[in-house]
């Protein structure tokens, strides 16, 4: 069903590659305590800070845009992010909901 | 991650397997698993624990190794006697939960592309139609005519079958009946009092966008169950 109404967020990615857009993916790896997005939640951002899924729920998309556009920029290939309540970025972004997420970022490649 | 893991995925996910993707943290090297497939060097020392977590569904970092396992389960299939009212409304409410829908309905004028764009929909007896289709544990079943010739066939298939949800809308009367035809049938009391009747969490609503929601909340809270 819905196939042309739903768009996945790995479909988009191929969409933004296929016309030729660097694209970064985001994965959730590992969670501890309360994190809105589970285990597998994933979010893809192009060159232009575009961005489509989520990791989180709206706590840290931000700062994880960043450090994707960041990526691509340095032409690195892939990095973790950490993000806890002690982390005082991350309380700046506003994950107060006393979890901890790590982010696995990656750029699509040939 | 390279593009051709990528579009594997897409169309694997588009066939409805069951696979996982495996992604080794250190050097960053993905690649797609499936029981019985030969695994690369970044993997294969990790064998037995990702076919592990890989048969309990579970996704995440693999203890004591730097391997993200995420795996890719085949859907739930709904099925949906019925091309009523209802129906239009759970189609759209089905349309952001990652399940695969099929409608029956052997009444034409009901079951029209014109009122369920966008979906596989399927004229003919609930009957002989599931007889050809694969069923199992996977599927989900709502019937929506409370005409037991509609329904009453479908119920029996869904049991036999042993499908994980089936609800049936009808009133607590209609309901009474329909459980004293499936014992006359030869259904056992435990067999009959697993069919969700009537269908649906306690709203309070009765129209039936309302009632939608109520099946529909009543079909996620029992797939979370699984």
């Amino acid at each position: 069903m819905n196939k042309q109404l739903k768009r996945t967020v790995l479909e988009q990615a191929n969409v933004w590659i296929e016309s030729n857009q660097k694209v970064v993916l985001a994965r959730v790896i590992h969670t501890w305590g309360s994190s809105p997005c589970p285990t597998g939640s994933s979010m893809i951002i192009n060159e232009k800070g575009e961005f489509f899924g989520s990791v989180s729920g709206g706590c840290v998309e931000s700062n994880v845009i960043a450090e994707c556009l960041e990526l691509i920029k340095n032409n690195n290939l892939f990095k973790q992010i950490k993000f806890n309540v002690s982390d005082e970025n991350a309380w700046d972004v506003g994950l107060a909901c006393g979890g901890e997420i790590k982010i696995f970022i990656e750029q699509i490649n040939s | 991650m390279k593009i051709q893991i990528l579009k594997e995925i897409i169309q694997k996910k588009s066939s409805k397997e069951k696979f996982a993707v495996l992604t080794n943290l250190i050097n960053g090297n993905s690649e797609i698993f499936e029981f019985g497939k030969f695994l690369s060097k970044d993997f294969e020392s990790s064998k037995k624990e990702i076919e592990n977590y890989h048969y309990l569904k579970k996704n995440g970092v693999i203890d004591g190794t730097q391997i993200f396992i995420q795996n890719y389960i085949k859907p739930i299939e709904v099925i949906i006697v019925g091309a009523v009212h209802i129906c239009q409304y759970l189609v759209d409410l089905f349309k952001n939960l990652d399940f695969e829908v099929k409608i029956i309905d052997p009444r034409k004028y009901f079951i029209t592309t014109e009122r369920f764009p966008n979906i596989e929909i399927i004229n003919g007896w609930p009957e002989e139609i599931l007889k050809k289709l694969q069923t199992n544990s996977n599927n989900a079943l709502i019937t929506l005519t409370h005409d037991p010739k509609i329904d009453d066939p479908a119920l029996r298939h869904a049991l036999k079958n042993k499908f994980f949800y089936i609800g049936a809308l009808g009133s607590k009367k209609t309901h009474i009946k329909r459980c004293e035809r499936l014992k006359e049938a030869g259904f056992s009391e435990k067999e009959i009092d697993s069919i969700h009747g009537p269908i649906g969490i306690k709203l309070g609503g009765k129209s039936a966008p309302e009632i939608a929601l109520s099946i529909v909340a009543q079909l996620v809270s029992e797939t979370h169950k699984l």
